[in-house]
């Protein structure tokens, strides 16, 4: 977590030397940001607990809604070939990206549009984030928020192993 | 936790650069497509899921553009046959005619040749990845629903009992080449025609020789 907070903290920085007072990085202040902001909460965001994320889930995914219903039960029946999350060494869940074989400890983010993603530790949406769509203990769904990933993956559906 | 952005800012730009040839082709109408020769190299292509390839994508162009060819054979009208070695389908039409199409076939190591029967069609099949696949890409969803994005394709058409198909491709430009698991990919578009010309329970010849 130290590396995240060194540059957290060198872009928090930044970003009071240059005026701008709208980044939360959650971790750093418990609460909303200063009133200062012209324009208030635009990117700022809370990291998440990752814990609802941790565990092993069979993966699925679909383009047209007519197949969410067969999709989550496909999705079940992945188990034997299970996505396993497992928590990272900074509190966040390790994951992969689209297109990047190599995992990644991402967050759980609460955007300040009201929407939670899950991604890097960047300011929501990022566009290697993924909208967090439902998150029950048994069912997540996700979408990429970049147009062209979400076209070439379709919405995905984890189900709880 | 990092921020990670240029290590998969290739492979981003790469799909991007797919997606926007396909819709450019799209936007051609037609779209057409040139295939290479089966004597270039092997290609080291893999499938990718949610490169896009819609119906309309066929191969216009070239010795795999659709086209009627004189075809000796004693089978039936209707029956497949299917050259690995020219990357040829062939549909007999009768008197000694058959409507050829251009094809991907397995690449070394994954020919085979028999006779099958058209044991089940499909339109937008599903997909499921193979684990080696997911060993190589394990972001990749396990199940995909059938879709443009799907490495099928707009159509397949299922081989007996086997675990083989013949089936659309959401990478056109690999017809011609030797770049599947033993599986028989046509374009979108030419999938979608043979589909329609091809029955459940026709029979289908594969061979590996090249007919002289």
């Amino acid at each position: 977590m130290s590396r995240a907070l060194n540059s957290a903290a060198a872009l928090a920085l930044a970003c009071a030397l240059a005026g701008c007072s709208s980044v939360d990085f959650g971790f750093l202040s418990p609460g909303p940001t200063p009133e200062s902001s012209p324009t208030p909460a635009l990117a700022a965001f809370k990291i998440l607990p990752p814990d609802p994320l941790i565990g092993k889930w069979g993966v699925a995914s679909y383009r047209d809604a007519k197949d969410r219903a067969r999709t989550e039960k496909m999705a079940r029946a992945q188990c034997k070939n299970a996505y396993v999350i497992a928590k990272g060494p900074t509190d966040g869940a390790m994951m992969h990206v689209a297109d990047d074989a190599t995992p990644h400890e991402l967050a759980l983010k609460k955007g300040a549009d009201g929407k939670t993603y899950l991604g890097f530790n960047a300011p929501p949406p990022d566009p290697q984030d993924r909208e967090v769509v439902e998150l029950t203990p048994k069912l997540m769904v996700m979408k990429y928020v970049d147009p062209d990933t979400n076209d070439r993956y379709g919405t995905l559906v984890y189900a709880r192993c | 936790m990092r921020q990670h952005g240029t290590a998969i800012a290739g492979r981003r730009c790469k799909a991007r650069l797919a997606l926007g040839a396909a819709f450019l082709l799209a936007l051609l109408g037609a779209a057409p497509v040139r295939a290479t020769s089966p004597d270039a190299i092997t290609m080291d292509v893999g499938d990718e899921p949610g490169r896009i390839s819609t119906e309309e994508v066929r191969i216009e162009e070239g010795p795999y553009a659709r086209q009627l060819v004189f075809f000796r054979s004693s089978d039936a009208p209707g029956t497949v046959v299917i050259s690995t070695a020219d990357r040829f389908l062939y549909v007999v039409l009768g008197g000694g005619r058959a409507l050829r199409y251009g094809i991907g076939v397995g690449r070394e190591g994954f020919q085979w040749s028999g006779l099958v029967k058209i044991s089940r069609k499909a339109e937008w099949p599903d997909w499921t990845p193979p684990p080696e696949m997911i060993e190589r890409q394990p972001y990749l969803p396990r199940f995909m629903a059938g879709g443009p994005g799907n490495p099928m394709g707009a159509r397949a058409m299922y081989l007996g009992s086997t675990v083989y198909r013949i089936h659309g491709t959401n990478q056109p430009e690999t017809i011609g080449q030797a770049v599947s698991s033993g599986c028989f990919r046509l374009a979108n578009g030419d999938v979608i025609d043979l589909y329609a010309r091809v029955d459940v329970g026709a029979k289908v010849i594969i061979r590996q020789a090249a007919q002289l």
